[in-house]
């Protein structure tokens, strides 16, 4: 497990940092090991993870432009390598997402299609190999959660991917929040369909544990869809409320939950539902939790995430500290 | 022990048997020797070698395979000396005056015939040729007359090209085999409509198939054994995507085989099941393969071998190996290699398979991200000629050249080229299809393309004689009819729109004027009383009317002007 940093203080009024090395200071190790093209080093860092840790420093490595040729060279070198595969296609998935950018298809050119698609149809085929080498590579089958989906190979396929995960690795909660994406109406799904894989994820969990985040989660990707002005009313019509209320106890606020990595994710994803529904004394919990530790989602959500993080932290410790 | 003997001049197998006498004579010829024009010639002839035998009460079939044409029976010792003498002495004299009556049957065979969910298989990876004719109707038979029938059978039908297989204890008193003298015919060079491997190609079902060449060899077999169980078990067991799952070994010649895996899918879960067979593929190409699986694979085969008939039941594939010239081993030998069987030689199997895989997804599906390249659609290059238009669009156009005909359309060309054309069907309306090797087609309907008669003619004329194939004439609901391009100026505006606009625009100018005037002569006269405004106001009040209907009919015309 990653050594999470300790609890700041409450009244932690810094600017938020979106970088997840200030919570896992493992995914600054990776970057310079990556770097540094230091291979041994990588694995000894991925070598003491969870299927958790090991999802967080998955997508880092992917993040690392500069380490192209070094993850490619690993990746070829020995194909029954599966982390370099999985860092590879990591690395690949996240450039192909970054030229297809976050807009609506309308939004996106014929030709950055074009190049989204080879990326993730290039690391699609080294994460085939991975999958089918060593199935129980929980990052790998979230990576090809994203590699479905950006491929529109369908509901049938992704839900399948996930039940394959899921034979070996349980209430793995990344590849969870990719399948909540992919039951979503703007990649096919349905919202009945989204909320309610959210409530199960959340009630096969063990108590404590993260997964209840996916209801907030869902109930954001909703207010999301919504036009303005629907969307607040609709994270505050109570049954909506009292939904992410539960979720958060069973979740964050419950007395078993610990720092385990993807805790800031979901603190700040029950930061953001809360303080989008007006409660701003429950956010003042999660604020209260992660001071200054942002996570990109769902904050990406929201105009300026920077601003909107400080202007509801200020607002929920204000109300937090009224109390 | 399987005794050879030699009967009348035909090598014989014998073999011992527990049940009623088994016979069969197997011929070295099939679908893959013949071309797709003339194709069904054997299929013909293996009727009319059965049709005096119509009313014979014990059981008898004939079968046209893709290389191996195969008359059996099974009965007392003298119904099988009986069927097989008749056999021959049918075949070395056929029954012509029955021609056009066994052709009729074999039209409505096929039509009432089930086709298999994988036939489209050999076309993708032959093309129209040799082995891909198993893809197609029996097109030829139209077109087979008297001579070019007895030529088929003179040239294949006889003793140099045939082996007698017998499971009973010895020859049946009174078989004789009258075949004419012949040479072996050796088997038809395969042909290949794939640049590359691994390929795949949308089918027309909802079922995910996969065909693969391979070395011949024990572990092949064991290989489909155990590909087929995996299917099962992740495919049904485990994932309830599919319900039908299958994998086939099948040597076609001395040195290669085929393995053929085949899943069906739920409507809703084809993509799943696509996703679920790439994945099994690919764990048996990394070598990811059970020790377990192997064993029970290997001990089914082993009960096989064990039962007391199989030599027996081995005679059809001994009799098919002695005519490829393909030396058979022993039931021992065969047991020992299935025990010797390791998994890294199944793995070596799978890598082999996973190279060759010819992959046919389910319709609106591809396979480009998990690796597979198209399988050609289209051609590469078009003719040059003459360019008859399209009925339907102006994008689209047929060109008839001097060496051949191309489709030529925005997204891509489709060529046929006279020198390379398998089959040329033509009906009586006038309306062609031309079949290249690569079994790429394109349809020349008068009814969709302004061609004109020369157009047809040209290409009448330069495909040879021997690949054109009359079509039965068409039903008219079946001859397409074009669906007219949308009139250009879709939305624009009317002639009665253009009046009105003009009356009511100039109209509503001179209002404007009148209004501004008056308003203006009013003002500048200090006795004006209420009475004079009221008239200047009802003057822009009209004005204001007509501005209206102005204003939109303006903007209707812009919009239709901006859609062009």
């Amino acid at each position: 497990m990653l050594p999470a940093m300790s609890a700041p203080l409450p009244a932690d009024a810094s600017p938020p940092n979106f970088d997840p090395a200030a919570a896992y200071p493992e995914v600054d190790a990776v970057r310079r090991a990556l770097r540094g093209g230091d291979w041994p080093a990588v694995q000894q860092i991925f070598a003491g993870q969870g299927s958790d840790g090991r999802d967080v420093l998955t997508r880092a490595a992917g993040e690392v432009r500069e380490a192209e040729g070094f993850l490619r060279s690993m990746a070829q070198r020995d194909p029954t390598d599966t982390l370099a595969g999985t860092l590879w296609a990591s690395w690949l998935v996240e450039a192909g997402w970054k030229i297809r950018t976050g807009y609506r298809a309308q939004h996106v050119s014929r030709e950055q299609f074009a190049a989204f698609h080879d990326h993730l149809r290039r690391a699609e085929q080294v994460l085939i190999d991975v999958t089918a080498r060593e199935p129980g590579t929980a990052e790998a089958w979230t990576l090809r959660m994203m590699t479905a989906r950006g491929l529109e190979l369908g509901q049938a396929e992704a839900r399948r991917r996930y039940d394959q995960l899921s034979r070996h690795v349980p209430h793995h909660l990344p590849a969870q929040a990719q399948l909540l994406q992919q039951l979503c109406p703007k990649w096919s799904g349905t919202f009945e369909k989204m909320h309610s894989f959210a409530r199960d994820c959340m009630l096969a969990a063990p108590e404590g544990a993260p997964n209840a985040m996916l209801v907030a989660q869902g109930h954001l990707e909703h207010w999301l869809d919504l036009p303005a002005g629907d969307d607040e009313r609709y994270l505050r019509d109570p049954p909506v409320w009292q939904e992410i209320q539960e979720a958060a106890q069973r979740s964050v606020r419950h007395p078993a939950f610990r720092r385990v990595p993807g805790w800031v994710w979901a603190e700040n994803t029950f930061a953001v539902a809360f303080s989008l529904a007006g409660d701003h004394t429950s956010a003042a919990a999660s604020f209260a939790a992660i001071g200054h530790l942002a996570s990109e989602f769902p904050w990406a959500y929201l105009d300026d995430p920077a601003a909107a993080f400080t202007r509801y932290r200020d607002k929920a410790l204000a109300k937090g500290t009224a109390k | 022990m399987i005794q050879h003997i030699d009967l009348d001049g035909v090598p014989t197998l014998l073999a011992p048997t527990t049940g009623p006498t088994l016979a069969g004579l197997t011929f070295r010829v099939g679908r893959a020797d013949e071309t797709l024009a003339r194709g069904g010639v054997t299929h013909l002839i293996e009727h009319l070698a059965l049709h005096h035998l119509g009313m014979a009460d014990y059981h008898f079939n004939g079968m046209t395979g893709a290389t191996v044409t195969t008359f059996h029976t099974e009965g007392s010792p003298d119904d099988v000396a009986a069927f097989l003498t008749g056999v021959c002495d049918a075949l070395s004299d056929l029954p012509l005056d029955r021609l056009e009556m066994e052709k009729e049957i074999l039209r409505t065979e096929d039509a009432n015939r089930t086709r298999s969910v994988t036939e489209p298989l050999a076309l993708w990876r032959y093309g129209a040729r040799s082995y891909g004719m198993l893809s197609y109707p029996e097109w030829g038979l139209s077109m087979l007359g008297r001579d070019e029938v007895r030529a088929w059978a003179r040239r294949y039908f006889t003793k140099g090209n045939v082996v007698l297989w017998i499971g009973g204890a010895g020859v049946p008193p009174g078989l004789r085999l009258r075949l004419p003298d012949g040479d072996r015919q050796s088997l038809p060079e395969p042909t290949s409509a794939l640049p590359t491997t691994p390929a795949y190609f949308a089918g027309s079902t909802r079922a995910v198939a996969v065909e693969s060449l391979i070395r011949r060899r024990t572990a092949g077999g064991v290989f489909a054994g155990v590909l087929e169980r995996v299917l099962f078990r992740t495919l049904r067991q485990e994932g309830g995507l599919s319900y039908t799952v299958a994998a086939v070994y099948e040597p076609r010649d001395s040195t290669s085989a085929s393995v053929v895996a085949l899943v069906d899918a739920l409507p809703e879960k084809q993509d799943a099941a696509l996703g679920g067979f790439v994945d099994v593929l690919a764990a048996m190409r990394v070598g990811r393969i059970e020790q377990s699986d192997l064993d029970a694979v290997v001990a089914k085969s082993r009960d096989v071998l064990d039962h007391p008939d199989v030599r027996t039941g081995r005679l059809p594939a001994y009799a098919f190996n002695m005519l490829i010239d393909f030396e058979n081993i022993s039931i021992e030998r065969l047991r020992d290699e299935l025990a010797a069987t390791t998994v890294e030689d199944v793995h070596d199997v799978a890598r082999e398979a996973a190279e060759s895989a010819l992959l046919m997804v389910p319709e609106g599906h591809d396979a480009r991200w998990a690796g597979f390249s198209q399988a050609p659609v289209r051609s590469e290059h078009a003719v040059t000629g003459t360019r008859y238009p399209s009925r339907e669009s102006a994008e689209v156009g047929l060109v008839v050249g001097p060496d051949g005909a191309s489709l030529v359309a925005p997204d891509g060309l489709v060529t046929v080229r006279f020198d390379d054309c398998a089959a040329l069907l033509a009906w009586p309306d006038g309306g062609r299809v031309m079949i290249g090797n690569d079994a790429i087609s394109l349809r020349v309907e008068p009814t969709l393309y302004a061609v004109d008669p020369s157009a047809l003619s040209t290409i009448d004329q330069r495909v040879p004689v021997g690949q054109h194939v009359a079509m039965p004439a068409r039903d008219p609901d079946e001859i397409p009819r074009p669906v007219p391009p949308p009139p250009v100026r879709a939305g624009g505006p009317s002639r009665l729109e253009t009046f009105t606009f003009a009356v009511v625009g100039i109209a509503a100018l001179l209002f404007v004027c009148l209004g501004g005037l008056m308003t203006m002569g009013v003002s500048a006269d200090a006795e004006a009383r209420g009475g004079e405004w009221a008239v200047v106001a009802t003057v822009w009040f009209i004005a204001a009317i007509l501005i209206l209907p102005t204003v939109l009919l303006y903007r209707r015309r812009a919009a239709a002007r901006g859609q062009r």
